[in-house]
Formats: structure tokens, sequence, C-alpha cells
């Protein structure tokens, strides 16, 4: 179980969410909704520690969140972060092509150019999906699941089996919280929570 | 300096004549960029050599390390410069990394390897040169592609991370990335050394009166040198920016 209560959350000076209250309970699919810049993204990663709360607080499984317990909570769930197509190297680990030998001067003193490591190519719906699949199978003893717009990149039939396999984790009894910008991913909700 | 010496060095001189009469006759454009390249490269190569110059005739331990204190924070600052990295906070961690791997395995080279008394200034300086410069090298490479990967990469990183997996252990594969563009260069040139190169340190060991048995296996010793360096001070360096590179809260500053 999730639990904010009058939770303000501040990024710098803008402070994005003010008493802010929910319960996400086990075995329910807890759907978070608001337009863009609402601060579905900024409450994720409130609650998974990446940023303090400054008045309220959160807890998981009745135990308050902290920056130092945030760790030990992010063991016990599983992420799914909303740029979710960047993760190819989370498929496919990049490995760099070997250089020609004569590019680098190794032991006659040249000093080589810098490396630039570009950003991996995007995943395409499939592997999105994949990658959520294999994430969850991971980590299936873990009793709280976060998705970030998982089906933000997704085709309506994808996002239909985005949202099957996350409403078959809230059947196995677990904490399901997804934020979402379509009213369709919202009627497999259990709650819907509106920023 | 005697007349042998100014005699010896005219007439070294005088091979530029070669490739200047080239140019005279194909591409005169190209003579004054010679001329100034060259008049450059002299006082370089004095200010280096009146450097180790000094070191020679002091001759103290105390002073050798020092220079090699100073030749590290040179370097580290190269080392940020080519990498395009404005955040200063992390020369003291690229600092202390390349001295620390530099000093401990040269000195492992010094004191287990090498014949001769391990501070001793003719084999310290140009032992640690040698892996200062080819650890600086392979810093470039190395601190550039960590940093670039985890800027590229921070929706791994915070992937991980959100899945509990701690933050050294979540670095791992940006870790990785930064190990194999060390480590690639060194394996292609090890390919290709004695093969299709003749390294400049085996002819310095030749022309320094080695045998060729003796340079060989000084040059073996030194080329295992340098790759141990390049790692351990990439390893150390990456350890020590951490807390530059990320705030309490485990996010990219």
């Amino acid at each position: 179980m999730l639990e904010f209560k009058d939770a303000t959350i501040k990024v710098g000076e803008w402070e994005l969410q003010m008493r802010l209250s929910f319960i996400a309970r086990d075995g329910e699919v807890t759907c978070v909704t608001g337009p863009e810049g609402s601060g579905k993204t900024t409450l994720i990663r409130t609650l998974m520690g990446f940023l303090p709360v400054k008045e309220g607080f959160v807890s998981v499984d009745g135990e308050l969140l902290t920056i130092y317990s945030s760790h030990a909570f992010r063991q016990i769930m599983v992420y799914l972060p909303q740029q979710i197509q960047l993760l190819a190297h989370q498929l496919r680990m990049p490995e760099p092509e070997e250089p020609e030998a004569e590019e680098y001067g190794v032991w006659n003193d040249l000093m080589p150019a810098a490396n630039v490591e570009s950003t991996p190519e995007p995943l395409n719906a499939e592997e999105i999906l994949m990658l959520a699949e294999q994430t969850l199978q991971e980590a299936a003893d873990k009793p709280i699941v976060i998705a970030d717009e998982p089906t933000a990149f997704l085709s309506p039939e994808l996002t239909m089996r985005m949202m099957d396999l996350l409403c078959r984790q809230a059947k196995a009894g677990k904490t399901v919280l997804v934020t979402t910008r379509k009213p369709q991913v919202a009627d497999y909700a259990d709650q819907v929570i509106r920023l | 300096m005697d007349n042998g010496l100014i005699l010896h060095t005219i007439l070294g001189l005088l091979l530029l004549l070669i490739p200047a009469g080239a140019l005279y006759w194909l591409e005169r454009k190209k003579i004054p960029r010679l001329c100034f390249v060259f008049g450059r490269m002299v006082v370089q190569l004095l200010a280096l050599c009146l450097v180790v110059w000094g070191l020679f005739k002091v001759d103290k331990p105390w002073l050798s390390v020092a220079w090699l204190v100073v030749l590290a924070v040179g370097m580290s600052w190269l080392v940020l410069k080519r990498c395009g990295e404005k955040r200063m906070t992390l020369m003291p961690a690229v600092a202390v990394g390349l001295f620390a791997g530099v000093f401990v395995v040269g000195m492992w080279l010094l004191v287990l390897v090498l014949p001769g008394r391990a501070l001793d200034v003719r084999w310290f300086v140009p032992v640690m040169a040698l892996l200062t410069g080819h650890t600086t090298a392979m810093l470039i490479r190395g601190v550039s592609t960590y940093l670039t990967a985890l800027k590229a990469d921070e929706q791994q990183y915070e992937f991980l991370r959100g899945n509990g997996i701690l933050h050294l252990k979540a670095l791992q594969p940006f870790m990785r990335r930064a190990l194999l563009a060390v480590i690639q260069p060194t394996i292609a040139n090890m390919k290709v050394l004695a093969l299709m190169s003749m390294p400049l340190l085996l002819v310095g060991l030749l022309l320094g009166g080695l045998s060729p048995l003796r340079a060989f296996i000084l040059m073996l010793s030194m080329v295992c040198g340098c790759v141990a360096a390049s790692v351990l001070s990439l390893g150390i360096t990456i350890l020590l920016a951490d807390k530059s590179l990320f705030d309490k809260f485990g996010k990219q500053q």
C-alpha cells in the first residue's frame, strides 16, 4: 500500500503539488491522470525517493519514505519509466567497434580525441512491451508496480496488452500505480486520481 | 656544452634542408608553417629537457614525487579540456586518479621489476612520464565515454535505480563502456605492435644502449604497466568523481 498524506512536492522554487492525499491499495490499479506538466512524473519520482517531500509525507506499507529509506523501498518496487523507449541498452548491450590500431598511437604519446556516446536508437512499440514483460517477470516477487505513462508510445492494441499485463499484476495482489494522459487507460483503473 | 655537441646539433638540423628543399620546389606556402612549428617544437622540447635536467641535477626523491604531482594536475586539466568538460569540480578526482594509478603501478615496476634503485631519478622520471602519457591518453577516452554515456543513457541509470539496484551497481553498464573505450585501442595496438609498427619506446631503449633482449623485457613490462595504470586510474577517477556527478537523491548534477 502506498499513501500520500498532505504531501507537498517542490522542484526548486516551483511548488508542483500542494497537500496531495490518496492511498493506492494492494490488489488495485490506481491511475493518476492529468494534463502535460501537471506533475505526474514528479509524483512518481517523489515516490521513488528521487525528489524530496516538502511537507506532509509519503509512506510505503505504513513506513515513512525518506531519502535514506528510499533505496530499501525501491527494492520492493518495479519501475517502468516514462521514457522506456530509450532503454534500448537494457535489451541489447552496446558493443563498441574495435578501433583501428593506427588510430591511437598508444605508445607513441599521441592524445586521442574524446569519445562521444550517443543516445541509443529508441525501442519500437513491440520491444517496449517486451521490456515491460521482462522487467515484471524478473521482479515477480516485488509487491509494488510503478508505471509512468507506460502506454505513451504504444498503439491502441498494444495499450490493451500492456494494461492487461498491469491488471494481472494487481490481480496477483500487488499495488499498481499508473500515470497516464489516455482516458482509455484510466478505464482499467480501480481508482483514478486527477491532478 | 662542448663544441662537439654544437657541431652535431648543427649537422642534425642540416637534415631539415631535405624536406625544406622539397617544399621549396613543390609547395612554398608550407615553408613558413614548417619553420614556425619546428621552432615551437624546439622551445617545447628544450623546456621539457630543462625540467628533466633540473630533476636529474637535484636528484631528490621528494622533488621527483612533487614533479609527478604537478604533472598529474596538469594532465588532469588536459583530460577535462579534451573531454569538453566544463565542470572543474571533477579535476581533483581526475588528478588523484591519475596520480594514484600511475604512482602505484610505477612503483611496482620500479621496485619489483626494473633494475636500479626505485627512486633513482634516472629511472623514476622516464617510467612515470611514460605511464602518465599513456594513462592521460586513455583517461581522455575513458572519462569522455563515461560522462557522455551517463548523459545519453540517463534513463537506463534511473531505470536501474528505480528497480532497487544500488548506485554503484547501476553505474556498472557505464563503467563497462568506459573500460572498453580504454581496453579496445590497447588491444588494437597490441595486435600490430612490432609487426606493423616499431614502438618509439623500443627504439629509445635500443638507442640507450640496451641489448635487444633486455629492451624486449623492459618494453613488455612497460606495456603491462601502461595498461594496468590506465585501468586503475580510470577506476579511481570514476569512484572519486561520484560525489561531483550525483546529488544525494542520485540525480545527475
